[in-house]
C-alpha cells in the first residue's frame, strides 16, 4: 500500500533564483524506513517539507508536481489536516518545544489539545508516546529541563502521541551528542518495529545503511537514485554527490571484500564481519 | 528552569480559587475604593487583600513589590501636601514648608487605591500558575494565539536571555571587553544585538512550524487536558464579588 507518492515535484523558494527541487518522483510504501541522503543544498529538507504540507503552504514559492500523503494532496490539503497524516521531527530539539507548557506531559497534549480530543483518550495517547520513548520518568519535568536527546525524544514523543501515519525526520541528531544521537536512533528503531512509515534525513550515513529498507539520494535538487541502501552505497561514483560510503563499505572495498551473495561491498557492521567470516 | 512567572507554588486556600474569581476581585478592589471615594473603603478592601495574601502565604513576595512604589507614593503625598489646589488647612510644618490637611488625604487615597491594584494584581499573579490563567482565559473565549503568546512569553524570554549569555561567552572568548564602565558595555551591546536578533528570528520561525505541525492552526474546536474545576463556591465567590460591585454602585446612587 502506497503511503506516498511523490510525481514529479519542482519547487522554488520565493526569493530564489534556481529550483530546490526538480522533478522528483517516487513512491513509499506502508512501514518502509527512508533514508534521505545528499550533500548540504541537495534539497533534502525542502523534499521532506514537502511531505508535510509546508511547501508550499508556509514557505509559498513556485510548486508543480503532485505530493500524496496517506490519500491527502498536498497542494489541497491545510497542514492542519496533513499534520493527521504526517509528523515532522527536525533538527533544533529546543525549537520543537511549544515553550507554553510547564511539563513534558503537558507539552505532549499540546497537539492533542489541537486536536480536541476528549480527556480519557490524551491521556491514554500520552502515556503510550512517553513510554515508547522511553521518556515517561521525565512526564513532571519542564521540557526546557531536559538534555538534548531526552528533549528531540519529547518532540517525537509529541509527534506520536497524533498517531500520524508517517513521520518525517529532518537530521534529528545533528544537534546533538553521541548519546543523544544514541538515544534518538533507539527510538527510531522502536518506531520502525512498530510498523510507522519512516522519512529520515541523516549524514550518520552507517545508521542509514543499518535502519533504513530504501535511500533517497539527492544532489542538486535531482533524485538520483532510490533503491535498496547496499545498492546505493555500492555505487562507484557515489563520493561524487558528497555522500561518503559507510565506514565498513570503504574498508571492504580497499579490501576487495565482496558480499558472496549480492557481490556488492557490505554496508554495515553485520555484513563486514559475515563477508570476512566468508573468506575463511 | 527558569521563567518569568512570580507564581508561588503552595497549597493554600487563596491558591485553589479559580482564576476568573481572582480577576473579579482584582476588578472589584480596583472599582469600588473609586465609587466610594472614601478612606474606610479603600482600607477595608486592603485590610482584605493583606488578609488574603496572608491566607494564601505570599505576603513576603509582595514586600519587594510594595517598596518598588513606595517612592512614587511618598513623592505624591509630598506634591499633594505642599502644593494641591484647595489646600487649606496646614496640618504640620517642616522648616518652611507647610503639608496641608487636604493634600494629603488626597494623597492617601490615590496611594491607597494603587496599594490595592498592586496588591489585588499580586494575588491573582503569585497565586495563580500562568498555565491555568491562560488556560481559563482560552477557555472563556480568548484567541488560543493569544493565550499562546502570553503562556510562552513566560518562558521564551528567559531562554533568550540564555542565549544572550551564550553569545556573550562566544564573544569574550574573543577577547572582546564586556565589562568594566558603562561606555565598554555599551560598546559590547552593539555587536551583541545583530546574532541575538538574528537567532531569535530563526527560533522564532522554527517554532512557527513545530507549532503547525503539532495543529496550532487547526480550526476544530480545541480540547484541554486539564480539567476545569468548578467548586460550587467560586460561582458564590463570583457573585459576591459582582454584587458588591453593584451594592457600591447604588449606594453611590442613593447617596
Amino acid at each position: 500500500m502506497k503511503k506516498i507518492i511523490v510525481d514529479n515535484l519542482k519547487y522554488r523558494y520565493p526569493s530564489a533564483q534556481e529550483l530546490a527541487l526538480k522533478g522528483i518522483s517516487l513512491e513509499i510504501e506502508k512501514g518502509q524506513f527512508i533514508g534521505v541522503i545528499g550533500p548540504n543544498g541537495a534539497g533534502k529538507s525542502t523534499l521532506c517539507q514537502a511531505l508535510v504540507g509546508l511547501v508550499p503552504h508556509f514557505y509559498h514559492g513556485a510548486y508543480g508536481g503532485s505530493v500524496v500523503v496517506g490519500g491527502l494532496e498536498v497542494l489541497k490539503s491545510e497542514i492542519s489536516a496533513l499534520a493527521l497524516k504526517v509528523g515532522l521531527v527536525f533538527q533544533n530539539p529546543f525549537t520543537q518545544v511549544t515553550g507554553a507548557k510547564l511539563t513534558v506531559y503537558d507539552e505532549v497534549a499540546f497537539g492533542l489539545e489541537n486536536m480536541g480530543l476528549d480527556r480519557a483518550e490524551m491521556i491514554e495517547r500520552i502515556d503510550r508516546a512517553l513510554t515508547l520513548l522511553d521518556i515517561y520518568r521525565y512526564k513532571d519535568r519542564n521540557p526546557f529541563d531536559l538534555s538534548g536527546g531526552q528533549m528531540q525524544r519529547l518532540a517525537i514523543a509529541s509527534i506520536i502521541a497524533m498517531k500520524p501515519q508517517i513521520i518525517v525526520l529532518d537530521e534529528p541528531t545533528s544537534q546533538l551528542d553521541p548519546q543523544g544521537s544514541e538515544e534518538v536512533f533507539r527510538a527510531v528503531d522502536k518506531l520502525k518495529s512498530e510498523g510507522m512509515t519512516l522519512v529520515m534525513v541523516e549524514h550518520k550515513i552507517e545508521k542509514i545503511a543499518e535502519y533504513a529498507d530504501k535511500v533517497a539520494l539527492l544532489s542538486g535538487g535531482e533524485l538520483v537514485d532510490f533503491d535498496r541502501p547496499i545498492r546505493v552505497f555500492s555505487r562507484p561514483d557515489l563520493e561524487r554527490f558528497g555522500v561518503a560510503a559507510p565506514v565498513y563499505t570503504r574498508i571492504c572495498r580497499d579490501l576487495k571484500i565482496k558480499d558472496e551473495k549480492t557481490g556488492l561491498y557490505p554496508i554495515t557492521l553485520e555484513g563486514a564481519v559475515a563477508a570476512v567470516g566468508s573468506l575463511e | 528552569m527558569e521563567t518569568l512567572s512570580l507564581y508561588v507554588d503552595r497549597d493554600s486556600p487563596v491558591h485553589r480559587v479559580d482564576p476568573i474569581s481572582k480577576l473579579l476581585y482584582i476588578l472589584a478592589a480596583t472599582a469600588i475604593p473609586i465609587i466610594l471615594p472614601s478612606l474606610l473603603t479603600a482600607a477595608v478592601v486592603l485590610a482584605i487583600s493583606v488578609a488574603l495574601l496572608l491566607l494564601g502565604r505570599t505576603f513576603r513576595r509582595v514586600i519587594p513589590l510594595i517598596s518598588v512604589i513606595v517612592f512614587v507614593l511618598l513623592t505624591i503625598l509630598i506634591i499633594q501636601g505642599l502644593f494641591r489646589a484647595g489646600n487649606v488647612t496646614p496640618l504640620f510644618q517642616l522648616g518652611s514648608l507647610i503639608f496641608y490637611r487636604e493634600g494629603l488625604l488626597y494623597a492617601v487615597r490615590i496611594s491607597l487605591r494603587v496599594i490595592n491594584i498592586m496588591l489585588a494584581f499580586a494575588i491573582l499573579i503569585l497565586t495563580t500558575k500562568p498555565s491555568d490563567l491562560f488556560e481559563t482565559l482560552v477557555r472563556k473565549g480568548l484567541s488560543p494565539r493569544i493565550g499562546y503568546v502570553l503562556s510562552s512569553v513566560l518562558q521564551i524570554i528567559p531562554q533568550m536571555q540564555n542565549t544572550v549569555g551564550t553569545i556573550t561567552d562566544a564573544q569574550r572568548s574573543r577577547g572582546m571587553e564586556t565589562e568594566g564602565s558603562l561606555a565598554v558595555r555599551l560598546r559590547a551591546f552593539i555587536p551583541l544585538i545583530g546574532p541575538v536578533v538574528m537567532s531569535s528570528l530563526t527560533q522564532t520561525r522554527e517554532r512557527s512550524i513545530a507549532l503547525e505541525v503539532r495543529g496550532f492552526s487547526a480550526k476544530g474546536k480545541k480540547s484541554f487536558l486539564n480539567e476545569e474545576i468548578q467548586e460550587p463556591y467560586h460561582r458564590f465567590i463570583r457573585w459576591g464579588l459582582l454584587l458588591s460591585i453593584i451594592l457600591a454602585l447604588v449606594w453611590r446612587v442613593a447617596a
